[in-house]
C-alpha cells in the first residue's frame, strides 16, 4: 500500500464530522441525476417493451383525408394477419345548448387491436359502441363529460348524428401515439358516421390502419417496402419499435433537461464542496506542515490528501446512488400509474453509471484546486500560523483543472444527446459563477471599504458585520456563490412565465381572432359571411379554401434529402389558393400570377421558411394532395406572420392548379369576447359539421402547457435551492468557531448580545440580498435573451418574483445565520477565550 | 577531524537576511545573520521576543527560505533547493522539535514516530519507533492517540520523532516553553540525553537561562542581528 494511501487512511481515523456538507452536496447531486435518469430509463424501456399496446398494432399506416385505396388495403391484407381501421379528426360535440371542440376516433369492430381499453361502467368497448333503440353509443374523456355536464344515458350530437353516451373513456390504451390534441377525446363507431356529415368531402380527417404483423415479421424490411411503394401517395409509416416518437422524443429532451439541471446541482452542490474541502484543509496547515518538516515531498501530500478526497468521494457517490436508485423505485407504483403511457421503472445501471461519472468527475474538478495547493504550504507556517494557501496552485493544475472541466462539459454534452442545449447550460453555469464570483468580490470590497468609512462610527455592530464581510477568510463567496445560482435559476423561470404569460393573455388576444372555423363545406361559405356580416360584433372575416398536402419532392429529389427535418416537410401541411395576393401579402421576391392565370401550376412559399430550406425562385415542388402529385414552380415569395394567429399558409397555388380538387374552406372570425358564446352557438346550431376552435381555448391549453413546463422548471430549481441551502448551512456552520470568538471579544468589549445578534442578522441579509438582487440581474438578462431572440417577443422586467428571490434570498442565509449564531451568543467568553491562548 | 584541518561547520550562515511580507509592508525580521556551528556543538539561541531565534532556527533548517545571504547545512546550499529538495534532505540529515510538538493528531504515537522513516522508505520503520519510544519512557503508550497524552509525554514522542532517524542535525525550538518544570527538566535531560548517544550537532532556541547554560555555546540575538558578544563566538 502507498505511503499515501497510509497517511490518508491514518488522518480520516478522525472521523467524517468536517465532511456531512461534502457528502450532502455530492450524494444530492449524484441522486438527483440517478433518479432522473432511473426514470427517463423505465419511460423509455416501457415505451420500447409497450410499443405495440401505444401504437394499437404492431404497425400503423397512416394517411391524411382519404382512406387506403384498393392497392393500399391489398397490401395491408398481405402482411398483416389482422388490420383495423381508425379516422381521426376534430369536430363539434354538441348538447342542448352547450357545444365543445373533441378529437373523434370512429373506430371499426376490431379497436383496439393490442391493449384494453378502460371504462367507466367497465362494459366491452362493442357494446358501448353499439346501437342501442336506434341512437349509436359513445364513449368520451371525463373531462369532456364534466365540460359538457353530461352523464351515461344522455346524448348529444356529432355533425348532425345523435350519440348516446355509453360510457367514460378512463384509460385509451393508444391515446400516447396520438400526440398533442386541442379537444378531449371522444370514441365512436365508423359506421355511425355515415350520416353526420363529418366526412364530407375535403373534411380534415386522417386514417389510421393498425396491423397486426405475424410473428418474426422484419419491421424494418416491411417499412422500406411500404415507403417505396406508398409514400410519394402521402402514406406516414409508424411501427412498434417507435410507437410514440413523439412522446420518446419529449421524454429524451425533459430527461436531459432535467440531467442538466442535476449538474447545475452539482456545479452549485460544488461550491459546498470546494468550500468543505478548503476549510478542512485549513485546519490541516499544521499536519502538512509538520509532514513537510518530516520531509514529505509536496507531491505526497498531495497524493494523500486526494486519496482522502477520493475515499470520500466514493462514500457520497454511493449514497447518492441509492439514493437516486431507490427513491424512483419506491416511487414506481405511484408514478406508473400517473402516466398515461406505460413505465417501467427498474434499476437502471447505466443511469447510476452515468451520475457516478458525474459525480467523480465533479468532485474532482471542486476539490483540485484547494488540494493543489498543499504543495504551496511552507513547514514555516508552524511557527508563524497563517496557511500560504491562497496562493495560486502550479500551473499543471490548472492545467488538470482545464482538461477534466472540458471532460465534464464534453460528456454531458455526448451523453445529453442535445449538445446546443447542453452547451448552452454549461455557458450558462459557467457565466452565473462567473458573475455571482464577481458579485461576491464587489460586495467583499465594497463592505470593507464601507467598514472603514465614517459612517460606521458609532455603529459597532455594523462595522462588525461590514467588516466580516469584507475579512480575507469570509464566507461570502461561499454563500452568494451556492444561493446564487439556484435563485439566478428561479428569476430566470419567473421573468420567461410572466413575460410568456403577459403576451399570451394580452398581447395575443387583441390581434388574434376569436374563432378559427373550419370544414366549412364550399356552398355553406356565402351563407356562413352572410350571417357573420349580420353580426355586429364582428369586426373582421377571413376566408380561404384549405387543403392538406405533404411536400414529397423538392427539384426532383425527396424533400427530406433536400430539406432535412423541416418542420414544413415532416408531415401534411395546410394549402391553399388564391387568385390575388390579398391586400395585407407583402410579395418580398418574384411576381404572383396574374388574376385570370391558367398555366402551368405555380407556388407562393412562405419567405422565412424558404430561406431556412434554401429555396430559390424558379425551384419546383411536388405536392401529394389526396394521394394525387402536384408539381408546381416556385414563382414568388410571400412573408408570412405565424405570430398572430391569423391565417398563415406556407404554400399558396394558384386556384387553376387545385380546380377540382375536393376542398372545404377555414374562416377567421375576429369578434370581442363578450360576442364569441353567441357566435358559436348560431353557427354550430347552423351547421353541426362546421367546427370551432376558440383560440382563447387553444391559448388556454397552450399557456396550462406553458405552465407545466414553468413549474417542472421551477421545481428542478429547487432541486438547486436546496443544495444550496445545504451549502450555506454548512458555510454557517464553518464559520461558528470563528463567531464564537468574535462574540466572546465583543462581550468581554462590553457589547450586549442584542448588538452582537444584530450584527450577525445583517451580516447574513447583506449576502443573502447580494445573491438575490445578482440572481435577478442574471434572471432578467436570461429572461429577456430568451424573449427577444427565441420567442420573438417584448420583454418587459417583472417586478414581483424579484422581490420574491431578493427576500427569500435574505430570508434563507437569516435562517442559517442566525441558527449558528445561537451556541456564539450563548457562549461566556473567559472560557472561550482562554481556550484560544 | 583532526587538529590541524579544522572540519567543515555543520551549519554555516553567511549573510542569511529574511525579509517578510506584512500587511503594513516587508519587515525585516533577519538583517544578516553570519555564523558557524561545527559537529556535535550544543548551541543556545538567546534573546527577546521578536528578536529573530525562531526564524534563524528555521532558517537553519530550511523551513524558512532566507531571502538573502547563504546557508550551508551539511555543506549543501539550502537556499538553492526547492521545497522538495529541502523535504528530502531533511528526512535523513535533521530532526525538528517545536515548543507546540505538532504531533499529528490523527496518528498514533508509534506512528508519529515511524512517520518520518516511512517517508525515508526505511522497511523497519516501525520497529525503530517502538525501540524510540521505548528510550523515552514511552513503552506503554505506543498506541495512545496525542489527545489521549499529557504535554510532557507529548513532546517526548516529538522528541523520539525526530531523533529516530538519526539525524545529524536536531534543532529545538523552545522545547520546553510549554510544560512544567518536572516535565521542562526531564525534556532538557532527553534531549542532552540524546545528543550525546548520537552524537548529532544542537540548535536549540529557549528563554530558559539553565536550559542556555547547558550548551557549548549561546548566541544572542537582538533586533534580527547577532547581539556584539556574539558576533565574537560566532566568528570562532
Amino acid at each position: 500500500m502507498s505511503l499515501a494511501f497510509t497517511i490518508a487512511r491514518r488522518e480520516l481515523r478522525g472521523g467524517l464530522r468536517g465532511f456531512r456538507v461534502f457528502l450532502a452536496c455530492l450524494a444530492l447531486g449524484v441522486a438527483a441525476i440517478a433518479a432522473v435518469g432511473t426514470l427517463r430509463t423505465g419511460i423509455q424501456q416501457g415505451l420500447a417493451d409497450q410499443g405495440s399496446v401505444i401504437l394499437g398494432g404492431d404497425a400503423e399506416m397512416r394517411f391524411t383525408y382519404r382512406t387506403a385505396d384498393a392497392d393500399e388495403r391489398a397490401y395491408m391484407d398481405r402482411i398483416a394477419t389482422q388490420v383495423s381501421e381508425v379516422y381521426d379528426f376534430r369536430s363539434m360535440a354538441l348538447v342542448q345548448d352547450d357545444q365543445a371542440l373533441t378529437q373523434i376516433k370512429a373506430v371499426d369492430d376490431a379497436w383496439p387491436l393490442t391493449g384494453a381499453a378502460q371504462l367507466d361502467p367497465p362494459i366491452p368497448v362493442i357494446e358501448a359502441l353499439a346501437v342501442t333503440d336506434g341512437l349509436p353509443g359513445a364513449i368520451m374523456d371525463p373531462v369532456l363529460i364534466e365540460r359538457l355536464s353530461l352523464k351515461p344515458g344522455d346524448t348529444f350530437r356529432l355533425g348532425t348524428q345523435e350519440f348516446r353516451l355509453t360510457a367514460a373513456l378512463t384509460r385509451e390504451p393508444d391515446s400516447a401515439s396520438t400526440g398533442f390534441t386541442l379537444g378531449p377525446r371522444t370514441v365512436v363507431h365508423s359506421d355511425a358516421l355515415g350520416d353526420s356529415g363529418l366526412l364530407a368531402s375535403g373534411s380534415m380527417y386522417e386514417t389510421r390502419y393498425r396491423l397486426v404483423l405475424p410473428a418474426g415479421s422484419d419491421l424494418q424490411a416491411l417499412e422500406e417496402q411500404a415507403e417505396l411503394t406508398f409514400r410519394d401517395k402521402g402514406m406516414r409509416w409508424t411501427d412498434s419499435r417507435n410507437a410514440a416518437p413523439g412522446i420518446e422524443a419529449f421524454v429524451d429532451r425533459i430527461g436531459s433537461f432535467l440531467v442538466l439541471v442535476g449538474l447545475a446541482g452539482l456545479a452549485v452542490g460544488g461550491v459546498g464542496i470546494s468550500a468543505a474541502i478548503r476549510s478542512y484543509l485549513d485546519g490541516k496547515v499544521e499536519t502538512i506542515a509538520t509532514l513537510k518538516t518530516l520531509g514529505a515531498e509536496g507531491g505526497l501530500i498531495f497524493r494523500s490528501y486526494l486519496w482522502q478526497t477520493a475515499i470520500l468521494s466514493v462514500l457520497g457517490i454511493a449514497i447518492g446512488l441509492v439514493l437516486g436508485a431507490v427513491v424512483p423505485l419506491l416511487a414506481a407504483p405511484l408514478i406508473e400509474a400517473s402516466l398515461p403511457f406505460p413505465a417501467e421503472i427498474r434499476l437502471s445501471p447505466g443511469a447510476l453509471l452515468e451520475s457516478a461519472f458525474y459525480g467523480a468527475l465533479s468532485a474532482l474538478i471542486f476539490t483540485l484546486l484547494p488540494l493543489a495547493r498543499t504543495e504551496r504550504i511552507r513547514p514555516a507556517a508552524l511557527y508563524r500560523g497563517g496557511s500560504g494557501t491562497r496562493t495560486w496552485p502550479r500551473k499543471r493544475y490548472l492545467a488538470a483543472l482545464a482538461v477534466l472541466s472540458v471532460a465534464l462539459i464534453g460528456s454531458a454534452t455526448w451523453l445529453s444527446g442535445i449538445p446546443e442545449l447542453a452547451l448552452g447550460a454549461a455557458g450558462g453555469v459557467l457565466g452565473a459563477l462567473l458573475i455571482l464570483s464577481l458579485a461576491a468580490l464587489g460586495l467583499r470590497k465594497a463592505a470593507r471599504r464601507l467598514a472603514r468609512t465614517r459612517l460606521t462610527h458609532g455603529r459597532p455592530a455594523t462595522r462588525a458585520a461590514l467588516a466580516a464581510i469584507g475579512a480575507p477568510r469570509s464566507d461570502a463567496t461561499s454563500v452568494v456563490l451556492s444561493l446564487g445560482l439556484g435563485l439566478s435559476v428561479l428569476a430566470a423561470v419567473g421573468q420567461i412565465d410572466w413575460n410568456l404569460r403577459q403576451a399570451i393573455a394580452t398581447d395575443l388576444p387583441t390581434r388574434a381572432p376569436a374563432f378559427f372555423f373550419v370544414d366549412i363545406q364550399p356552398d355553406q361559405l356565402d351563407p356562413f359571411l352572410a350571417m357573420m356580416d349580420a353580426n355586429p360584433a364582428v369586426t373582421e372575416i377571413e376566408t380561404a379554401p384549405m387543403l392538406r398536402g405533404v411536400i414529397t419532392q423538392i427539384n426532383g429529389k425527396p424533400a427530406r434529402e433536400v430539406a432535412g427535418d423541416h418542420w414544413v416537410v415532416r408531415g401534411d401541411r395546410g394549402i391553399t389558393y388564391a387568385a390575388t395576393p390579398g391586400p395585407k401579402t407583402r410579395i418580398t421576391a418574384g411576381e404572383f400570377w396574374p388574376e385570370d392565370y391558367t398555366g402551368d401550376p405555380q407556388i407562393s412559399f412562405a419567405t422565412e421558411e424558404a430561406e431556412e430550406i434554401g429555396l430559390q425562385l424558379g425551384d419546383t415542388m411536388t405536392v401529394n394532395i389526396l394521394g394525387r402529385d402536384l408539381t408546381a414552380t416556385i414563382t414568388s415569395f410571400r412573408e408570412v406572420d405565424f405570430s398572430n394567429a391569423g391565417m398563415g399558409f406556407v404554400m399558396t397555388l394558384d386556384p387553376a392548379a387545385l380546380t377540382g380538387a375536393p376542398h372545404t374552406m377555414i374562416a377567421t372570425v375576429y369578434a370581442p369576447p363578450e360576442a364569441e358564446a353567441q357566435i358559436l352557438k348560431s353557427v354550430t346550431k347552423t351547421w353541426p359539421n362546421i367546427t370551432a376552435i376558440g383560440i382563447r381555448e387553444a391559448v388556454d391549453r397552450v399557456a396550462e402547457a406553458l405552465g407545466a413546463i414553468a413549474t417542472a422548471t421551477a421545481w428542478a430549481a429547487a432541486g438547486t435551492l436546496i443544495t444550496g441551502f445545504v451549502v450555506l448551512i454548512g458555510a454557517a456552520a464553518a464559520g461558528e468557531r470563528a463567531r464564537i470568538y468574535e462574540s466572546a471579544i465583543l462581550k468581554t468589549l462590553g457589547a450586549t448580545r442584542g448588538k452582537i445578534l444584530s450584527s450577525f442578522a445583517l451580516r447574513s441579509a447583506l449576502m443573502g440580498a447580494a445573491a438575490g438582487v445578482v440572481a435577478v440581474i442574471a434572471g432578467g438578462i436570461s429572461g429577456w435573451a430568451v424573449m427577444t431572440f427565441v420567442m420573438d417577443s417584448t420583454y418587459r422586467f417583472e417586478p414581483v418574483s424579484a422581490i420574491g428571490i431578493v427576500v427569500g434570498g435574505i430570508l434563507a442565509t437569516l435562517l442559517a445565520g442566525l441558527f449558528f449564531a445561537l451556541r456564539p451568543l450563548n457562549a461566556r467568553p473567559a472560557g472561550t477565550l482562554r481556550a484560544q491562548d | 577531524m583532526t587538529d590541524s584541518v579544522p572540519a567543515l561547520p555543520v551549519l554555516a550562515l553567511t549573510d542569511a537576511r529574511l525579509t517578510l511580507a506584512g500587511n503594513a509592508g516587508p519587515v525585516e525580521i533577519l538583517k544578516g545573520i553570519s555564523l558557524s556551528v561545527h559537529k556535535g556543538e550544543t548551541v543556545g539561541l538567546v534573546g527577546p521576543s521578536g528578536s529573530g531565534k525562531s526564524s534563524l532556527l528555521m532558517l537553519m533548517g530550511g523551513l524558512e527560505r532566507a531571502t538573502g545571504g547563504k546557508v550551508l547545512a551539511l555543506g549543501q546550499d539550502l537556499t538553492a533547493m526547492d521545497e522538495d529538495a529541502l523535504a528530502r534532505f531533511r528526512r535523513g540529515n535533521m530532526g525538528v522539535v517545536f515548543q507546540s510538538f505538532h504531533l499529528i493528531p490523527t496518528m498514533t504515537a508509534l506512528e508519529n514516530v515511524a512517520l518520518p522513516l516511512e517517508l525515508a522508505g526505511v522497511t523497519d520503520a516501525f520497529a525503530r519507533a517502538e525501540a524510540e519510544l521505548t528510550a523515552v519512557g514511552l513503552g506503554s503508550r505506543m498506541h495512545h492517540y496525542p489527545s489521549q497524552m499529557s504535554g510532557g509525554e507529548q513532546q517526548r514522542v516529538a522528541l523520539a520523532r525526530a531523533a529516530v532517524p538519526r539525524p545529524a542535525i536536531l534543532l529545538a525550538d523552545e522545547p520546553t516553553g510549554n510544560l512544567d518544570g518536572v516535565n521542562g527538566q526531564a525534556i532538557m535531560d532527553l534531549l542532552f540525553g540524546l545528543r550525546d548517544r548520537h552524537g548529532a550537532t544542537l540548535v536549540l532556541v529557549t528563554h530558559a537561562p539553565e536550559l542556555a547554560a547547558r550548551c557549548d555555546r549561546v548566541i544572542r540575538l537582538a533586533d534580527g542581528l547577532l547581539a556584539p558578544e556574539a558576533l565574537a563566538k560566532a566568528a570562532e
